[in-house]
């Protein structure tokens, strides 16, 4: 008993110490989680359908971005104006690729089977298949070496919290983050197009009945959520570089993140990515960090045992 | 008449000499055949996160196989290539592969240790010598078989040494030691984590699976985590079990945590790619490196590095194991030579292998890399001191200039 006691105060001393550099590292990845599980939780609320191919538009968003750079910046490292110029040119590129190739994704993988009004199975196994297919063509294009992205600045701790140092890194992607969280808050809550998308997610029959154009409707929900998770890819890869097969172990943890906030609910998706995150990131002050990814998972079987519908639950259509 | 018979002569003459004169062209081909052809095997990665040693090493046995063959010997030899990944779930499969080639002979190979370990069985109820390059780990020796040959020091000599400078040279006190969980990692982060125990430095020992940058499935997060608490645990040195696509992680959270101490791993690590994957480059700075190529298993030099280079378009300088390979293809020639084409043409392939084997146990070879000779195990004799090369990373490429331990 008293082996357990100092188990824990040791743990706790220790935890003391490393809690804030730990919290804000598990921000940092719950903002990339969050930004992926929007994109998933936009497609379910339309569609009732997990697009397990996001990860491809993740890591598809990382390696444009990573072209644009490795073309735009060459050897040199940029500095002031030219740095903040090439960071939003990184993102618009993973961006845009990232909704082409969504709305691509759309337009191929699913509509086809919507069109003949195919079992729920078909759309799953037409996803993963996709997902496959982009894996091994970027392998095969892109090389299954990873490779770094040409940094469009210096990083470095740019001040520190409680003794926690706060890199460059981190500003940049709080900063794009909550810019777009805002936006497409606004956009599915106060425009024409967002009652749109939450008039078919709540019923696509009565929707279209009202004039709402489906197809449409669903197309720029690929668009927007094609958006976030390709900027998303291309602030991971800023990080750690891309790979061909870089999108999978993010995007797993981000569908945890959108079904730990509520699947189908966008404000739900940031909470259960900033809260993934963060648990995961502390967690390695009481286990081996190797159990990373255990605790993440552990925390998706724990929601689903307890609270199926997320912690803000299921609020497919409603305000946001 | 006469006439008509003379057509049909010369009809019956001209069909003749077809007859006959296929056969001969037949024979004149056959003739140049009769030279009969071996193969050597490569095995490693060609392609994949760590394809650069396959690259390396699998020109270094092209080069050795070359230059016999412009050298009028009386058999030709021809290099096969199978491709592990350097995964062990992958390497039984290309090993089953090999050892159905009817003329393959011996393997230079594998060349990481984790897949030696899990093809060495098929290898071994093939009677197939495998003459690996690079393989360090150190249970590879241990296995009581009689194929296994390695042109290197393993990794308890490389451990000890990679322990020994961080300990004596740069006076540690206390060190981290991690490991990929793959079998060369634990391998000798397990020698490293001894030798610093039985000298009473504080050890803490932590296990990084390797993650999807190595084409495994751990996230790379736990990089920046674990670097978090080693930021706050303060050791003297961090010691690196495992591959460069890993290293790369582990480097940059190591820096963005603000660690200053000293970071190292071991051949594992030594890869170019290491140099294009991490980030920010210069988070690499002030690392060290190690791998066993050093003194008597140095590089190739002079006419052969040229050689080398113009064959494979690839630096000898920054080409570990390119000597190895090189010497691993002429020992097994040697072999070859020794066993003779009379005997090689009424042996059966697993006589012949076993031959081979025989041959390599009882011979000592003057090689590019010194002199070759073999324990009992497959490790090379003597106690490998001096030839661990210690590397710092100073710049953007991969270091070349080594001081030997």
């Amino acid at each position: 008993m008293s082996g357990f006691f100092h188990y824990f105060s040791s743990h706790f001393e220790s935890f003391r110490g490393e809690f804030w550099a730990l919290f804000f590292g598990g921000i940092g990845s719950g903002i990339i989680y969050a930004m992926v599980a929007i994109g998933y939780t936009m497609v379910y609320g339309v569609l009732r359908l997990i697009n397990f191919a996001h990860s491809e538009i993740f890591m598809i968003g990382g390696f444009s971005g990573f072209f644009v750079l490795k073309y735009g910046i060459g050897s040199s490292t940029p500095s002031g104006l030219s740095s903040v110029f090439f960071v939003i040119l990184g993102i618009l590129a993973g961006g845009i690729a990232g909704s082409l190739s969504a709305v691509v994704l759309e337009r191929v993988a699913y509509r086809p089977l919507r069109k003949r009004g195919a079992p729920k199975i078909a759309y799953l196994i037409s996803a993963i298949g996709a997902s496959y297919f982009l894996i091994n063509i970027a392998a095969k294009e892109f090389g299954r070496i990873g490779q770094s992205m040409v940094q469009p600045y210096t990083d470095h701790a740019v001040f520190t919290i409680f003794g926690a140092p706060i890199q460059m890194y981190t500003i940049i992607i709080l900063i794009v983050s909550v810019l777009m969280f805002l936006a497409l808050d606004r956009i599915v809550s106060a425009t024409k197009l967002g009652r749109g998308i939450r008039a078919v997610a709540q019923d696509s029959e009565t929707a279209s009945l009202m004039g709402v154009n489906i197809d449409k409707t669903i197309a720029v929900t690929f668009l927007l959520g094609g958006f976030l998770g390709g900027v998303a890819g291309f602030l991971y890869a800023m990080n750690f570089g891309v790979l061909y097969s870089m999108g999978f172990t993010p995007a797993l943890k981000a569908f945890t993140a959108a079904v730990l906030g509520g699947i189908g609910n966008l404000r739900g998706a940031v909470l259960g990515g900033l809260i993934l995150g963060i648990v995961e990131s502390l967690s390695v002050s009481f286990v081996n960090p190797a159990y990373i990814d255990v605790v993440a998972f552990a925390i998706l079987i724990l929601v689903l045992m307890f609270r199926p519908t997320g912690i803000l639950g299921e609020r497919l259509g409603r305000d946001a | 008449m006469k006439n008509r018979l003379n057509k049909t002569v010369a009809a019956l003459a001209t069909g003749a000499l077809l007859l006959v004169a296929v056969p001969v062209a037949g024979f004149a081909s056959a003739g140049a055949a009769t030279k009969p052809v071996y193969v050597i095997g490569y095995e490693g990665p060609l392609t994949g996160p760590a394809n650069q040693y396959g690259l390396n090493e699998v020109y270094g046995l092209q080069l050795a196989v070359n230059q016999w063959n412009a050298n009028n010997l009386p058999f030709t030899l021809e290099v096969k290539q199978f491709d592990d990944q350097g995964s062990g779930t992958l390497s039984p499969a290309q090993a089953a592969a090999a050892v159905a080639v009817p003329n393959l002979v011996a393997v230079v190979g594998p060349a990481f240790s984790g897949a030696t370990h899990a093809a060495q069985p098929t290898y071994e109820a093939a009677k197939m010598p495998i003459v690996t390059p690079s393989a360090t780990a150190v249970g590879l020796a241990t296995t009581g078989a009689n194929n296994f040959f390695r042109m290197v020091y393993g990794d308890d000599v490389q451990g000890t040494a990679d322990a020994n400078f961080l300990l004596k040279v740069k006076k540690a006190k206390s060190i981290t030691v991690i490991d990929d969980a793959t079998f060369y990692g634990a391998g000798i982060a397990k020698v490293v984590t001894d030798v610093a125990k039985a000298a009473k430095a504080k050890v803490v020992t932590t296990t990084l699976p390797q993650s999807t940058s190595c084409s495994a499935q751990a996230s790379v997060a736990q990089f920046a985590a674990a670097a978090t608490k080693i930021k706050n645990a303060k050791p003297d040195a961090v010691f690196y079990g495992g591959y460069a696509c890993d290293y790369a992680n582990l480097l940059p959270a190591l820096s963005k945590a603000g660690y200053k101490g000293i970071v190292m791993s071991a051949d594992g690590s030594y890869d170019a790619a290491l140099m294009t994957q991490v980030n920010p480059v210069s988070a690499a700075k002030g690392a060290w490196l190690s791998a066993a190529n050093c003194g008597s298993t140095g590089n190739l030099t002079g006419a052969t590095a040229a050689a080398y280079e113009a064959l494979s378009g690839i630096a000898p300088a920054s080409a570990l194991y390119d000597a190895q390979a090189y010497d691993a293809g002429n020992i097994i020639v040697a072999a070859l030579k020794s066993i003779g084409v009379t005997a090689l043409g009424t042996n059966t392939i697993t006589q012949t292998r076993s031959a081979i084997s025989a041959y390599l146990h009882a011979n000592t070879f003057d090689g590019v890399t010194g002199k070759i000779a073999f324990q009992a195990n497959g490790n090379l004799v003597g106690t490998g001191k001096g030839n661990i090369a210690i590397y710092q990373i100073t710049g953007k490429d991969l270091p070349t200039k080594k001081t030997c331990y």
